[in-house]
């Protein structure tokens, strides 16, 4: 009996000490994920960030908690659980989805002594729309509109048909955007490298309604890109965060049909389908979260929002580059060449936001010659002309 | 097969179902086992045939001590078992209901099957399609088949429970013939039963059970006043036929036609009035079952009309009926008149005119213990309905019906049950009638029938005969008429008018 | 007495001995220190009044879910449109706020029509499911199933479309009410509301009597034992079909709209939160027995709440909790069987 019971205790404490252990480094940060932590997508690209943190950050401990929506954790709200990560000693937490940007706000104003990194907003953009004082509150996006645009090329230089298609999510601006930014890649290298009729390249955006197969609600982006494929559209750019674009081109590619496709968000998202896989445009969130978290742990924190783009010398340097492009191995020589020409001529300051740009209704939004500014872009309020499908979700 | 049941015991809760019975069996013989219902013959039957584990005891087969654990034990060991509601499983057809249970491959062999279908149904005149789904068959039909089913699983043993309820006299004739040439082939026939004149006329030997207990053993010559005196421990007297003088019509039926799943009825006309009873006679899915709901307003008719009391209640729903007075009681008691799950109080509460939100639990409880008494059911005002015996479950349906009623219609009132219930139920509905009211009826049984009714109705292959005083019909005139002969006459009558 | 009431907690416990005997096997197999998950989850559940007070949060609309099924079950049928029906209160409770908000009304004015808005939603959703089976002899399963699927659709249609934010459409859901209109809670910095535990309790202890002491709920048992006995005993069954189906619609309709008033003050994608399905696991586990289940329903909120330690703590995957609840469900409902085949083999006449 007396063997049982200290069998017991060493469980107890060794419970007990797990629990304790959380509290003893002195720089503890969180991280809320909206999907699992290895869903080689927007939560993976977010949760490697975070590794990248600790290694480049001596003294800091990282813990997290995934799957934070309200289907997989009923009734719990992240700012709630942003609250258990600070239970455990977390003075910063970054909230990595859009989904939790309400409650970050509800969180970051109810601790004004938590630092909050919140991704992808515009809350405290003091040029954006819906600007708030949140003084512990930092925005941080990764200027994606360079991937999709280099996406872009790489789909207009491999197309046989001319026909590109864009799997998009639901329309919002962020999507309309990142949409409208692989057309205006794509049209850029069809005229001006293949120097060929703007009018024989056909680009079609699909929404199928959320970010993933909701069946019976959403389309099913299994069967969108099979229609793609089946109606003559050899590339699909996906902007959705599942691999179905991917998987799907493996089906058809393995039945000798030549098809393609672009994943996103996450720099390994190309292994999902080497064969097919022309590159991937990621986010690489790691430089931007270690000099955020550098700042609160040395008292220089200010509220700002940040909108990082590639480092033009190498934009796949992990240590420096908030956005890349990822090759895959299917590449063609031709296309690899325009794609490398094409990073060539932007790190030389060649801006597709330029004017004349016209929006899908004919009006137009930027005159001959005026360049974009960081508020047009990034509140598109339709899609570009030339671009067939829908400009708000239906 | 020898079979030697020792020392047979099994309490249920606090009621001592069987008590040391202890019975012996020879091969190729007819055993009757006799008692009122809840003198524990069923749960003897369910014990040998594996359905009930007992308390304690032995059954030897054949001088072997046999193991029967569950009904599958029972089947190896070649018994079969006919129950009193018949266990098939409705949604299949005939032929795959037959098939159940027999061993053999992953393919049954249907062809085969569907031969010796044919066979035993015409050894022993029933008609019955194999085609048919069994959810069609009434409940005498049912039996029928699940006779043949054991029969062509090769069972050495026949338990039979209440097999003559249900089924016609020229079928049950039939069976009977049938039961002795097996039992002079080399079968063991177990033959349950409280009706007094088949076991009379049919077994070998006579074991009569009583609250538990064994409490004698006959052999032919049977003395009757000695076996209902063993049965009852007293005896019993039948009542007087009285009859009723007719009163105003209560029920109209005015050419009505109707339809059912496999026989549609045309022109019945009926008056009914107060106070009288009418039988329906006829064989099992005659359309005495469809008639009888169409009264109650469960079916609506092709065309012709109802009336309730001058009221046309033509295409009324049957609530609409049971507001003007009338009740309904189904033959098929727990699936369609009682709910399992549910006490005796909770009934009586149900049954009664809700009043107020809340129930009333020292009012029910009062008024279970008085309707209790009243029926002499036996039972407990919080004991679950399932636990009832069918002859309680069926005064326990009279119990529930509310006053005052001017017509109860009822599906088989007697069926299944002991000589005792039987009187009584009548009792109470004869009752019923003294006060007014009009009972309309369905029974096979040719002799309730008789004694009880004021006119007839007879119905033969979905044909109706005109209302037939009672007095003016015999046994046999019945028989013949239910067997679709004598028609001739009804004909000529409606011809002339 | 074999049925009796001690074999009964005997096969009931045993069948949660199995289940955590299982969900341990599953921890060692994942070599996760189970002892350690089970403390942190309690821990996390129960380790302080902060802790607790989320637990009540999730117990309040999954009690809620809990109290409406259990009437459905009572009448026979398997609501799984509940889900949609918790979805819909929420849309009406959200539609009731951005009609009323800034009109100067009273807000707790308002914040009562939403609630009511909201049950007014559910039973909308709930009596169309009831009309579907009624009248188009649609199963209450299929039904349910498409109509939580319409739910939510037209949920994303809302928060994406006619009621999207100003500026970008966003997951996060509609734009959060102005604070005056979140159900006031217990201190400023608490999540938990008195009120709505208020509506919780009440609709429990109703449910509990409606069952256990009227008229009404002897007749719905009636219908769900048997249809056929309780119309000839002279039940107007699907009238008390659609009736149980209308107060269930109500209960979810109320979850839903405690979703969008105390807990997210905003409509979101996921408003169900999966109530609807955990509810009709509370449901089977007490078996449809009202009495039981405000505690089960607590243990599986403070399962939800408490497993939320897994990840940060052990680094373990929190869907633990959920294979916690499925096993128990499961394993109690074999219990069950095994208890009843027992019961049948010792004896029935």
């Amino acid at each position: 009996m007396r063997k049982i019971n200290r069998f017991i205790l060493v469980l107890f404490l060794a419970a007990v000490s797990t629990v304790a252990f959380g509290q003893s480094s002195n720089f503890t940060f969180g991280l809320l994920m909206v999907g699992p932590y290895n869903d080689h997508g927007w939560s993976q690209a977010n949760y490697d960030a975070t590794q990248y943190v600790v290694a480049k950050t001596p003294g800091t401990q990282m813990i997290y908690l995934d799957k934070v929506n309200p289907a997989d954790r009923p009734g719990t709200t992240a700012s709630q659980l942003a609250e258990s990560l600070v239970a455990k000693g977390a003075k910063l937490v970054i909230f990595s989805s859009d989904d939790m940007s309400d409650e970050a706000v509800k969180f970051a104003q109810a601790h004004p002594d938590i630092f909050v990194i919140m991704s992808s907003g515009d809350q405290v953009w003091k040029d954006g729309k819906n600007a708030k004082n949140i003084p512990n509150m930092v925005n941080i996006m990764g200027r994606m509109e360079y991937g999709k645009m280099i996406a872009g090329v790489a789909a207009a230089i491999t197309t046989q048909t001319g026909q590109i298609a864009y799997l998009g999510p639901l329309a919002n601006d962020e999507t309309r955007r990142l949409a409208s930014s692989v057309y205006l890649g794509a049209k850029y290298a069809w005229t001006k490298y293949l120097n060929r009729d703007i009018s024989k390249l056909k680009f079609k955006v699909t929404w199928i309604g959320y970010w993933f197969n909701i069946p019976g609600v959403t389309s099913d982006p299994t069967q969108v890109a099979d229609d793609f494929f089946n109606s003559g559209y050899d590339v699909v750019v996906s902007g959705i965060d599942t691999t179905e674009a991917v998987t799907e081109a493996v089906k058809y590619a393995a039945q000798g049909k030549r098809v393609w496709a672009i994943p996103y968000d996450y720099v390994d998202a190309i292994k999902e389908g080497n064969a097919v896989s022309l590159g991937v445009p990621y986010f690489n969130w790691g430089p931007a979260y270690v000099s955020a978290i550098k700042s609160a742990m040395t008292g220089k924190w200010t509220s700002h929002f940040e909108w990082n783009g590639p480092d033009w010398k190498n934009i796949n340097n992990p240590d420096t580059s908030a956005v890349g492009f990822n090759r895959g191995s299917v590449l063609s020589k031709p296309a690899a060449a325009g794609v490398d020409k094409f990073i060539a001529e932007l790190s030389k300051g060649l801006n597709l936001w330029k004017g004349p740009i016209v929006l899908q209704d004919g009006t137009t939004y930027l005159k001959d010659g005026v360049a974009a500014t960081d508020q047009q872009i990034w509140y598109l309020p339709q899609l570009l002309q030339g671009i067939e499908g829908q400009s708000v979700s239906k | 097969m020898l079979i030697e049941l020792r020392n047979i015991s099994k309490t249920f809760d606090t009621v001592q179902a069987n008590s040391g019975i202890s019975l012996v069996v020879p091969p190729a013989s007819i055993q009757g086992i006799l008692g009122e219902n809840g003198a524990g013959k069923s749960t003897l039957m369910k014990i040998f045939s594996g359905f009930t584990l007992p308390d304690s005891g032995d059954i030897l087969l054949d001088g072997e001590r046999a193991v029967i654990h569950s009904p599958a034990d029972a089947i190896r060991h070649g018994i079969g078992m006919l129950h009193q509601d018949p266990l098939d499983f409705p949604p299949m057809r005939l032929l795959d209901d037959f098939l159940l249970g027999r061993e053999g491959g992953l393919f049954p062999d249907r062809r085969g099957a569907a031969r010796a279908f044919r066979e035993l149904a015409e050894r022993f005149g029933f008609v019955l399609d194999p085609e048919a789904w069994v959810d069609s068959l009434t409940v005498g039909e049912r039996q029928q088949l699940e006779i043949m089913r054991l029969l062509w699983i090769g069972s050495h043993v026949l338990i039979l429970d209440e097999p003559t309820t249900g089924i016609s006299l020229p079928q049950k004739e039939k069976l009977f013939a049938t039961l002795k040439s097996l039992a002079s082939d080399g079968m063991t026939i177990l033959f349950v039963s409280h009706k007094l004149e088949d076991v009379e006329f049919l077994c070998d030997s006579v074991a009569i059970l009583r609250q538990g207990r064994l409490v004698g053993t006959a052999k032919p010559p049977y003395l009757t006043k000695d076996l209902v005196g063993m049965m009852f421990g007293r005896e019993i007297a039948f009542p007087e036929r009285k009859k009723s003088p007719p009163g105003a019509s209560v029920l109209s039926v005015n050419g009505v036609s109707l339809e059912g799943a496999r026989i549609r009825i045309r022109g019945v006309n009926i008056q009914v009035r107060a106070g009288e009873v009418i039988g329906l006679a006829g064989m099992e899915g005659s359309g005495q079952s469809i008639f009888l709901g169409a009264c109650a307003g469960l079916t609506r008719p092709v065309s012709g009309a109802f009336c309730l009391d001058e009221r046309d209640m033509t295409g009324r729903s049957h609530h609409d009926f049971k507001r003007e007075g009338v009740a309904y009681l189904p033959a098929a008691r727990l699936e369609r008149g009682l709910v399992p799950g549910l006490s005796l109080s909770e009934h009586f509460v149900l049954s009664e005119k809700k009043k107020g939100f809340f129930i009333d639990r020292r009012r029910a409880k009062k008024l279970s213990q008085d309707r209790i008494a009243a029926y002499n059911i036996k039972g407990e005002p919080d004991s679950p309905i399932e636990s009832l015996s069918g002859g309680n479950q069926q005064r326990m349906l009279l119990a529930l019906l509310r006053d005052p009623l001017s017509l109860v219609l009822v599906e088989h009132p007697t069926r299944g049950l002991d000589i005792e219930s039987t009187v009584y139920i009548w009792g109470k509905l004869k009752e019923r009638c003294a006060g007014g009211t009009s009972i309309v009826f369905i029974s096979s049984d040719l002799d309730e029938i008789l004694q009880y009714s004021d006119r007839v109705l007879v119905f033969f292959a979905g044909r109706v005969s005109p209302p037939i005083k009672a007095e003016e019909l015999s046994v046999e005139s019945l028989g013949l008429l239910i067997g679709g002969k004598g028609w001739e006459d009804f004909e000529r009558g409606e011809a002339d008018a | 007495m074999r049925d009796s009431r001690g074999m009964r907690a005997f096969f009931q416990v045993g069948g949660i001995v199995f289940a955590l005997a299982l969900t341990t096997v599953v921890l060692v197999a994942s070599k996760a220190p189970p002892f350690a998950a089970y403390l942190n989850i309690a821990l996390g559940a129960f380790g302080s009044w902060e802790v607790f007070s989320n637990v009540l949060v999730s117990w309040v609309p999954l009690l809620l879910a809990t109290s409406g099924l259990l009437l459905t079950f009572t009448v026979g049928l398997w609501n799984i449109g509940i889900e949609g029906q918790i979805t819909f209160g929420a849309i009406f409770a959200t539609w009731a706020m951005r009609s009323l908000q800034g009109g100067g009304t009273d807000p707790a004015f308002v914040i009562m029509l939403s609630i009511l808005a909201g049950a007014l939603g559910g039973i909308l959703w709930a009596m169309l499911a009831g009309a579907l089976k009624t009248f188009g002899g649609v199963n209450e399963i299929f039904g349910g199933l498409g109509l939580n699927f319409v739910a939510t659709a037209v949920n994303l249609w809302l928060i994406f479309g006619p009621w999207k934010r100003p500026g970008i459409a966003s997951m996060s859901g509609t734009v959060p009410f102005d604070k005056a209109l979140w159900l006031p809670t217990l201190t400023a910095q608490s999540r938990l509301s008195p009120s709505s535990i208020a509506i919780a309790v009440a609709g429990i202890v109703l449910v509990y009597v409606l069952i256990s002491g009227t008229h009404f709920g002897l007749r719905l048992k009636a219908v769900g034992r048997n249809p056929r006995a309780a119309y000839l005993l002279g039940i107007p069954t699907w009238q008390y079909m659609m009736t149980s189906f209308a107060i269930c619609g109500a209960f979810a309709g109320l979850a839903g709209a405690i979703q969008v008033t105390a807990v997210y003050h905003r409509l979101i994608p996921s408003i169900s939160s999966g109530y609807g399905y955990l509810g009709m696991m509370v449901a089977m586990l007490v078996n449809y027995r009202a009495a039981l289940a405000a505690p089960v329903a607590l243990f599986f909120a403070a399962l939800n709440v408490g497993s939320i330690q897994l990840p940060i703590v052990l680094k373990l995957d929190s869907s633990l909790a959920g294979v916690l609840q499925g096993t128990l469900v499961l394993f109690v409902l074999l219990a069950q069987g095994a208890r009843e085949f027992f019961a049948r083999k010792g004896g029935k006449r």
